[in-house]
């Protein structure tokens, strides 16, 4: 197949063309990452605001509860509090996560790490972001509507997603803006994996892309295959909710018909389990490609971790039955799904035994990227372990709904994800912005981080095995749950601190991009891949000439190197 | 935990358990069915199999980034880590993992399932059928009455309030009025959805007598904190008592003018 | 040394396109087949159906909206096929065929949902209603999309250029066609079945 070289695009001259409607890859990378911090910001408040309700209830929340809840003296009500976590799932997984991993880093690095001068088909690509953005107008006006945003959850389950459980126009808003930022996605999607086939620089082979690029690529899959799926589904909500169709409708509360509202949860866990691994997917291979960065040795076992993530991808399609266990399934799915579950945990472990055995004998220097990864490896060791008793039927029927659930899903989707993203942003830094950030206050960062999740975390998963369910307002008008006042109090404290600690990633962040004056050099950590052979930051062309690649990228300390460098650049004949 | 005591007492909470241990504050509720110590035990067994593979992780992750920092170790060895040792060694862990830990906990889990939880009472067995009703916010019980038979007007029907016998199986058929509800009960480790248009079942055997909580696990709207119902338990003979009282109540008070009172089904098995 | 092509030349365009366009009917089909799962489900788990007593739709319109999708996914290939041969004079008639074909479809879609509102089957009225009026909603949204999709056809026919439009005109028919079959299994399955 021959190899395809891009013209190089004069640099755009207006303001418009150059920040607002931008071709280029790294400036929409960039568009996405502001898009992610603030939603990671309003989504974070959010938190705090749950997390405040639950552990002092009747307190009026600080500093802006009396603002924000005038008619309770500053005391989130119910009513409110469903819509907070409502928006809090929906902000945290498809405005902030799936932005910054996928968003951000999937535009920045697939062409730099693949040697292209762009995407594919840059438009598209700019188009992607801006029907983020009407999609992001549509979420947040639903919290401006009369009855308020929507409140039935971020799986919105019918029935209580349609008009018998919540009747306002901020649930319909909802449903839309899911849609749009569907369309979004899809287009980002399509993007990357053609790009990735096309684009990758003479020499390269699927092999020699860096893991991380593996890891968004598996993740563009997953996206263009599957958010049709929940496109599907939210577009018969939105019938069902505007033009008064009864798929979800069912029971004595429907005038007619019998709809299925069971049939939601199937389309949406067909897509929502993929959805998980879409969002973890590109952090595993941010973290896989950093610990043998910083570990100064080549990936261990690089071919088996990319297989391994490929097969989970496509184990994750068929295992989305374990959230639906207390539906009461027929209990030959339920077994098979059970088992089916069961198998992601060998390619899981292989790589885990892969990381490890990067570290293993390497020459590991402790810089804040570094910390991240192996953070990273810390709390998806314990996020994927605890998946174990969800995915086993008779423990899930205690668990299911409780907050052992969402401690484990924080620990696997936001505790790893947020660590992976804060290792990226660190990482690449200097060539998405020019500068470092300060080094200090990045592993104060990350201490005060990793502390702080496994505080609020572990800590939801005791309340959860104790029995504590979910989305509850007060949970303390059950007597059995009186005892767990003060370990929620110690989360709540653990997610002020947390919450707090992001402050200093902020300042460091908003210092080295706009503050800073010192420049940081083309290849300051001292690695391979691609993207380090060009000037930091990255011209608007990536390239001035095509790399050919020569040897894989994780090419560190290879005993025929001369000279006082211990890595090789990809572009290298390896010796 | 003293350390937070100041704010606690601000909260509007009742906090009189303040002399517990940690350990006492996170054990779950008092297991009062025959068979939740199964699902207990299956959670033991997998937190000690769990904490085994944690903890080689974690010896790797810091026992690795103690031993191999660049200080103590400049220069790394160069492999790819695909030696024939290295890559049976991975295998090895993968599958250690699969069989140790997956495969035992899928196997015993789907024992309980099958032989105990989805094993539902037979007619012989004479459980004790209750139909509940979800709606938001409270569950509606319903009892055979006098005649053995649903959805007639000597039912026996509760709000809120569940009564049951120790020592005999209790089998519940669950509907949902309005939205997706979830009977939850903590202390028989147990969970169904109530779904709209769709039987679901649930059965358990209390083994004592008190009082306990009913819970909605399942987001069914604002007040869903609020759906809360009061289980108790009673011992046989103070269960026979309280039906017949209550059946003889039902036989009065029931007005079988009324519709309402009819939001039962036919019994089917 | 590797053979390298220019992205922005007429081979380049053509691959990065096809491959693009593959994935996203990959995308498409998988919210249609979403969507006729979900049909298949309702249908199966129904005790008889259509339910309630209502009737099933009579084949005569979507037959013969079929019929005429399959015309105009045949003009567009005709319209395609001149357009590969160069042969630019011959391209009025097929593009206008397609045009009217599928604006005859939508009429006929048209046609269609009011006579299954003249047989009583109302959108709020249960689901086998629902499922009618929505699938071929979603459907015949495409199919409008499609038509203006079609417009871009336009400037290929009047500048004869064949390096700059050849991408917009296998793609557009690509989609053209998809869609044609995405309605062929939505008749055998709706309608037939």
């Amino acid at each position: 197949m021959a190899f395809f070289e891009q013209h190089i695009h004069e640099a755009p001259k207006t303001f418009l063309s150059k920040y607002i409607f931008s071709f280029d890859h790294k400036v929409i990378g960039k568009q996405f990452l502001w898009y992610g911090i603030f939603f990671l910001g309003v989504g974070g408040i959010m938190a705090l605001m749950i997390r405040w309700t639950l552990a002092f209830p009747g307190v009026a929340f600080p500093l802006i509860g009396k603002l924000m809840f005038p008619e309770t003296g500053g005391v989130v009500p119910p009513d409110t509090y469903a819509m907070l976590f409502t928006m809090h799932g929906t902000i945290m997984i498809f405005y902030a996560i799936t932005p910054i991993l996928i968003g951000a880093f999937g535009n920045f690095l697939i062409p730099l790490m693949i040697g292209a001068r762009d995407m594919v088909f840059p438009l598209l690509n700019m188009l992607s972001f801006w029907i983020a953005f009407v999609s992001a107008i549509l979420l947040l006006a639903g919290l401006f509507t009369p009855l308020g945003a929507a409140a039935g959850g971020w799986t919105s389950y019918p029935t209580l997603s349609t008009l018998i459980g919540s009747p306002g126009v901020g649930q319909t808003l909802w449903a839309m803006a899911i849609f749009v930022l569907g369309v979004s996605s899809t287009m980002g999607a399509i993007n990357y994996i053609t790009t990735i086939i096309v684009l990758r620089a003479p020499g390269m082979g699927y092999f020699d892309m860096p893991l991380s690029v593996w890891g968004l690529g598996l993740t563009a899959i997953l996206n263009a295959i599957f958010l049709p799926v929940l496109g599907a589904g939210v577009l018969l909500l939105i019938f069902d909710r505007v033009f008064g169709t009864t798929f979800f409708l069912a029971g004595a509360a429907a005038t007619s018909g019998t709809g299925d509202p069971i049939l939601f949860q199937h389309v949406f866990w067909i897509f929502g389990h993929p959805e998980v691994y879409i969002l973890i997917l590109p952090a595993w291979g941010i973290v896989s490609d950093l610990l043998s960065f910083f570990a100064r040795k080549p990936a261990f076992g690089a071919k088996a971790t990319a297989l391994s993530m490929t097969s989970i991808t496509i184990l994750s399609t068929i295992v989305y039955g374990h959230h639906m266990f207390t539906t009461q399934m027929s209990p030959l799915l339920t077994q098979s799904f059970m088992t089916l579950t069961m198998t992601i945990s060998i390619p899981s472990a292989i790589f885990f035994a892969n990381w490890l055995g990067t570290i293993w004998k390497g020459s590991i220097r402790f810089h804040s990227p570094m910390l991240f990864s192996l953070g990273v490896v810390f709390v998806f060791g314990l996020g994927g372990l605890t998946g174990l008793y969800l995915g086993t039927v008779t423990t899930d029927l205690y668990l299911h709904d409780t907050y052992f659930v969402v401690g484990h899903f924080h620990y696997t989707m936001a505790a790893s994800v947020l660590l992976g993203g804060f290792a990226a942003c660190y990482f690449w830094m200097p060539k998405m912005f020019g500068t470092m950030m300060n080094e200090f206050w990045a592993k104060v960062h990350f201490w005060i981080t990793m502390l702080g999740l496994n505080g609020i975390f572990m800590g939801m998963m005791i309340v959860g095995y104790a029995g504590m369910h979910r989305r509850l307002y007060n949970p303390f008008v059950y007597d059995f749950m009186q005892k767990m006042i003060p370990i929620n109090t110690f989360i709540t404290w653990s997610a002020i601190v947390m919450g707090l600690s992001q402050i200093i990633f902020v300042i460091n962040f908003v210092h080295a991009v706009f503050f800073k004056k010192e420049k940081a050099s083309d290849n300051p950590w001292e690695v391979g891949t691609l993207e380090w052979t060009i000037p930091s930051p990255a011209p608007n062309y990536n390239f001035k000439e095509i790399p050919v690649v020569k040897c894989g990228p994780h090419e560190f300390g290879n005993p025929n190197l001369t000279g006082s460098r211990d890595f090789q650049y990809q572009t290298e004949e390896l010796a | 935990m003293s350390f937070f005591m100041p704010l606690l007492s601000a909260a509007a909470v009742d906090t009189a358990t303040k002399s517990m241990s940690l350990w006492e504050r996170m054990t779950p509720p008092e297991d009062i069915s025959v068979h939740g110590h199964l699902i207990d035990w299956l959670f033991a067994y997998t937190t000690y199999l769990n904490i085994f593979f944690f903890a080689l992780v974690c010896a790797g992750l810091f026992g690795f980034s103690f031993f191999y920092s660049a200080k103590r170790h400049p220069k790394a060895h160069y492999t790819y880590g695909n030696k024939k040792i290295h890559v049976i060694v991975a295998t090895i862990i993968g599958l250690s993992v699969f069989i140790g830990i997956d495969m035992n906990i899928t196997r015993m889990s789907n024992n309980d399932y099958i032989g105990v939880f989805a094993n539902w009472p037979k007619e012989d067995e004479n459980p004790l059928k209750v139909e509940v009703l979800a709606q938001q916010w409270a569950w509606n019980f319903r009892y055979a009455g006098k005649d053995g038979v649903f959805n007639t007007e000597d039912d026996v029907v509760y709000l809120n309030d569940l009564r049951l016998p120790v020592g005999r199986k209790v089998l519940f058929q669950i509907l949902s009025k309005d939205v997706i509800h979830s009977l939850y009960f903590p202390n028989a480790r147990r969970k169904v959805d109530a779904i709209p248009g769709r039987l679901t079942r649930l059965w358990f055997q209390p083994t004592k007598a008190g009082d306990w909580d009913i819970a909605c696990a399942e987001m069914c709207g604002t007040y869903h904190y609020r759906m809360k119902a009061h289980l108790t338990t009673y011992s046989e003979e103070d269960f026979k008592r309280w039906m017949d009282e209550a059946e003889e109540k039902a036989l009065s008070v029931n007005d079988p003018e009324n519709p309402e009172l009819f939001w039962g089904w036919r019994w089917d098995w | 040394m590797v053979a390298r092509t220019e992205i922005a030349s007429v081979e380049g365009r053509k691959i990065t396109s096809s491959i693009g366009m593959i994935f996203l009917l990959v995308s498409f089909s998988m919210l249609f087949a979403t969507l006729l799962l979900g049909y298949a489900i309702y249908r199966v788990t129904a005790d008889e159906w259509p339910p309630m007593g209502m009737q099933r739709v009579p084949l005569f319109l979507p037959t013969v909206s079929t019929f005429i999708i399959a015309l105009s996914s045949l003009a567009l290939w005709k319209f395609e096929e001149f357009f590969e041969q160069k042969k630019y004079e011959n391209l009025l008639l097929p593009f206008i065929g397609t045009v009217v074909l599928g604006c005859a479809f939508m009429g006929v879609q048209f046609r269609l949902w009011s006579s299954m509102k003249d047989m009583g089957i109302f959108v709020e009225g249960g689901v086998f209603p629902s499922l009618m009026y929505s699938l071929t909603w979603i459907h015949a949204a495409h199919i409008v999309a499609g038509l203006i999709s079609l417009l871009f056809l336009i400037p290929a026919m009047v500048s004869k250029n064949y390096d700059k439009y050849i991408t917009t005109v296998s793609n557009v028919s690509k989609f053209w066609h998809f869609l044609g079959i995405v309605w062929l299994l939505m008749y055998v399955v709706m309608f037939v079945l």
